[in-house]
């Protein structure tokens, strides 16, 4: 268990240090990306820029440079941003991060239950009217792009229908912290939820609908049929069971980038100031320090989701117990 | 520099003497006032913005969007007046008692300090603080402090040593006279201006001499700062120590609390003001919801002119745009009025095709470059721009348009690309991140040959346009600071401008009106094509009351109130 951990960290490491070389190289190999006269300022005189130049150590070799940000963002955490001077990076992104965190996590919550149920429905009633429209209300779910939902829903609740009865109770667009107001961060949360999360629905739905119903084709599966069980205890304990694990296989991905901040869409539509926001704004203005960080902290939760999810495939299978 | 003192002085005496006349004529209405003031005291204002202006101090954030907020926190010798329109572009006493005496050569001046006026921590505003806070520019590397503040004696060592600067023999204090006295190498009547700009703000003379970032300094105005996060919010409260000594430079603000958060879209921060959920949003509002808007929302829309211009720089040193003619055919060629359209119609720009904007010093309307050349624009001249582009024989040659990424620039670009190849260039447009842009466009090694760009006035003086954006000074080949962005240096017209500039320390209408002459030299010249001239729109909420505008900070926020 121990070495299994080990050499999974090992991985880790090495993984996030590839990153991070090709970040930073990529950066520096980027026409216009020289960041003194920028953080020096607007008709900034020569020896302003020679002086900022300095203060930043942007005037030494790249290797150094490196080293001494590595220093900065794991060793002494006071690495600050080249495009908003003065601000940490390191707190920056701990404090964006429960943002995230709340609305991945919300949003994955009911992709889940909801993706799931759709799929042993559909499969239940395969070919029949429920499972027609299902599948074809999933497969508009999937495609209808994320941000044009998000302002379709701020139209409604914010703006057009936004002093009805039926959404009057809708709090103003932004994340409010749960440890300080827990029904206000619910509020605040639903529609987002929803928003993220209906992709997903659709597009999990679907695979898991196919995942059954291939299924179905197995030897054990008619074994369990000519057992005289249930087709419910077949469906639901059998055929469910086995074709769930491509769908866990796929979340552990979806959650890890997703986390990393692949949810900058949603946050933007809905003004959650998340680490999808910050490495977006981060990469618009070319800020190294923050680019960095954010990649390598999506980086770090799409590994550890992997190996949550390599866990749980064990536990849903028993098959791969034995090996 | 004199007349300049003596026109601020004239202005001031007729003002006391309108003063004295109201007060002899309603005394009675006086106390009224001031009930119904305090009854409009109090409550919170919410402002929002898509993104945070950057670091919160005061002597290097360089963005329109904080320099807002530092005219109710932080005060210099000097300030803009805190006033409605042209009026906020004179220049009042603020931490100085009265407007300084200037010597004879234009070259000292001294300033006596105002008495009992305290930090947000309870500290006594002295001499030192001012010595140490005009150091503070250059241990700092302030973006202005090579451009405005480099004319004080002793600037040269502080620029190429900042953090051994002393300023010695260029800011003396004397704590028993309580006086500042400020020598600088030659005379400067812009002087003033600069000092009143947020970087020469008086912070306490402990003050680290770093970037303090998202760390609230200590200020003299009547918001402070008490938290800032750079990725979410903002809150400014009233400052404790704060009693108002001056309605014009630091007036007493209305509410309590102002809070500031960052996030979302222009779009969402409509509806959240039309929601009543908050008062005003920084970001210019979405073209798209300007028809509604104008129906619905009459009451809580302000326009406002700007001193500033939006411009195509095109590069003299690289072909086409090396060849007059290339340059003077474009100018004739741009429909101004179907730029206007592009950037949201006339509610929101102005045809220009000039340099210094409408109402700026030394403006005088002229327009070289249309149908039938006069003061204004009338119709692109087609069948003229051909016959340039064709003598200039720079037909059919490869020409980029470099923009910024938002949807207004894009869309100059590619109407300019529509121009170009009418002309009969092989036009193309390229888009650039709107934070890199800016540099990227400034550097000849990048060989731009044509750019959508802005300028915003600094301060409101002639040379702010025309000596930074086209002197021979601000051009730095190789560099991603070089203002000069078409690379423009011809050293008749730099030699005038600076004879302008000594001229406008004894003579400003004289100088003025030489600024109008070469603002046509220049554009003979045709280092760029003006665009239009941009009108800011706020939209506030229906519980804020009295929008006042200032040139240089927008809206005055200290001066509306929310009940």
């Amino acid at each position: 268990m121990l070495t299994i951990f080990l050499s999974r960290l090992l991985r880790m490491v090495i993984v996030m240090l590839g990153i991070s070389v090709i970040t930073f190289l990529i950066f520096f190999a980027t026409p216009g990306s020289d960041p003194a006269a920028r953080i020096a300022g607007r008709n900034a005189a020569p020896e302003t820029i020679a002086a900022v130049r300095h203060d930043f150590g942007l005037d030494r070799p790249l290797y150094v440079q490196y080293g001494l940000m590595m220093d900065r963002l794991f060793i002494t955490r006071d690495l600050t941003s080249f495009a908003n001077r003065g601000q940490k990076i390191v707190p920056t992104i701990m404090s964006a991060a429960p943002a995230t965190l709340s609305l991945v996590a919300g949003a994955a919550i009911l992709w889940m239950a909801l993706g799931a149920t759709t799929g042993i429905i559909a499969a239940a009633f395969r070919n029949r009217l429920p499972d027609k429209i299902l599948m074809g209300a999933s497969m508009m779910a999937v495609a209808m792009p994320v941000f044009w939902v998000g302002e379709m829903i701020n139209l409604v609740t914010q703006s057009r229908l936004h002093d009805t009865w039926a959404f009057s109770w809708v709090p103003p667009l932004g994340y409010v912290p749960l440890t300080s107001d827990p029904a206000g961060w619910f509020f605040a949360l639903v529609f987002p939820w929803i928003c993220l999360a209906l992709m997903y629905i659709g597009l999990y739905g679907r695979m898991l609908r196919t995942g059954i119903i291939e299924t179905y084709q197995e030897d054990y599966i008619r074994t369990a049929r000519s057992k005289g069980l249930s087709a419910r205890r077949v469906l639901l304990k059998h055929a469910t069971r086995t074709a769930i694990i491509p769908i866990v296989i796929m979340f552990g991905m979806d959650f890890g980038v997703l986390v990393g901040g692949a949810a900058v869409l949603t946050e933007v539509v809905f003004g959650i100031n998340g680490v999808g926001r910050l490495t977006y704004q981060a990469l618009k203005a070319l800020d190294l320090p923050m680019i960095m960080a954010t990649v390598l902290y999506a980086s770090f939760f799409v590994v550890v989701a992997n190996a949550i999810v390599d866990v749980l495939c064990v536990m849903i299978d028993p098959r791969m117990r034995q090996k | 520099m004199d007349l300049m003192a003596i026109s601020k002085t004239g202005r001031r005496g007729s003002a006391l003497a309108r003063l004295a006349i109201t007060a002899a004529m309603i005394p009675a209405v006086v106390p009224a006032l001031a009930q119904a003031q305090d009854a409009h005291r109090g409550g919170t204002m919410h402002l929002m913005a898509v993104a945070s202006g950057g670091t919160l101090d005061p002597q290097i954030n360089y963005t329109a969007q904080f320099w807002q907020l530092y005219s109710a926190t932080y005060d210099g010798l000097v300030a803009f007046k805190k006033a409605d329109g042209p009026e906020s572009n004179t220049v009042v006493p603020d931490l100085a008692a009265e407007m300084p005496t200037v010597s004879a050569d234009g070259k000292t001046y001294t300033f006596t300090l105002r008495k009992g006026v305290k930090f947000s921590n309870g500290d006594d505003v002295t001499t030192e603080d001012v010595v140490a806070s005009l150091r503070r520019i250059f241990k700092v590397s302030s973006p202005t402090s090579g451009s405005f503040y480099n004319g004080i004696v002793g600037a040269e060592d502080c620029l190429s040593s900042p953090a051994d600067c002393t300023l010695e023999g260029g800011v003396i204090a004397d704590g028993t006279a309580n006086t500042v006295t400020i020598n600088l190498v030659a005379a400067d009547p812009e002087f003033l201006f600069k000092l009143s700009a947020p970087h020469a703000s008086i912070l306490p003379k402990g003050t680290a001499s770093k970037d303090m970032g998202n760390t609230p300094i200590p200020g003299t105005g009547t918001y402070m700062f008490t938290s800032y996060d750079a990725n979410n919010s903002l809150t400014m409260e009233r400052n404790p120590h704060f009693v108002e000594w001056s309605v014009d430079a630091q007036p007493e603000g209305y509410a309590d609390t102002i809070e500031y958060k960052f996030g979302g879209t222009e779009e969402s921060a409509v509806n959240a003001v039309m929601n009543g959920q908050a008062d005003w949003s920084f970001d210019p509002l979405p073209a798209d919801r300007l028809a509604e808007l104008s129906t619905n929302a009459t009451d809580q829309l302000h326009v406002h002119a700007q001193s500033a211009w939006w411009y195509a720089p095109m590069n003299v040193n690289i072909s086409p745009f090396n060849d007059v003619r290339a340059r003077q055919a474009l100018n004739y060629a741009v429909d101004r009025n179907a730029l206007v359209s592009v950037f949201g119609g006339p509610a929101l720009a102005q045809p220009v095709c000039q340099i210094l904007p409408p109402d700026f010093p030394g403006h005088e309307d002229s327009c070289i470059y249309t149908q039938d050349p006069g003061d204004t624009w009338s119709a692109p001249d087609m069948d003229k721009a051909r016959a340039l582009v064709a003598e200039s024989g720079t037909k059919g040659e490869k020409v980029n348009v470099v923009t910024e990424d938002n949807a207004a620039s894009r869309g100059v670009g590619t109407y300019l690309q529509s121009v170009l190849s009418d002309l009969g260039y092989d036009a193309t447009v390229q888009t650039v991140s709107g934070d890199i842009q800016f540099t990227y466009i400034q550097n000849t090694n990048n060989n731009v040959q044509i750019s959508v760009t802005q300028w915003y006035m600094d301060y409101p003086a002639a040379s702010n346009f025309l000596n930074v954006l086209f002197g021979c000074g601000s051009f730095h080949p190789g560099s991603d600071s070089s203002i000069n962005i078409a690379g423009f240096c011809d050293e008749e017209i730099d030699a005038r401008m600076k004879a302008a500039m000594t001229l406008g320390a004894t003579d400003p209408e004289a100088a003025n009106a030489e600024w109008a002459k070469i603002d046509n030299a220049v554009m003979e010249k045709a280092p760029a094509v003006p665009l239009f001239t941009p009108r800011r729109l706020d939209l506030l909420s229906e519980r804020v009351g009295n929008f006042e505008y200032s040139s240089l900070f927008n809206w005055l926020i200290a001066k509306s109130w929310v009940q």
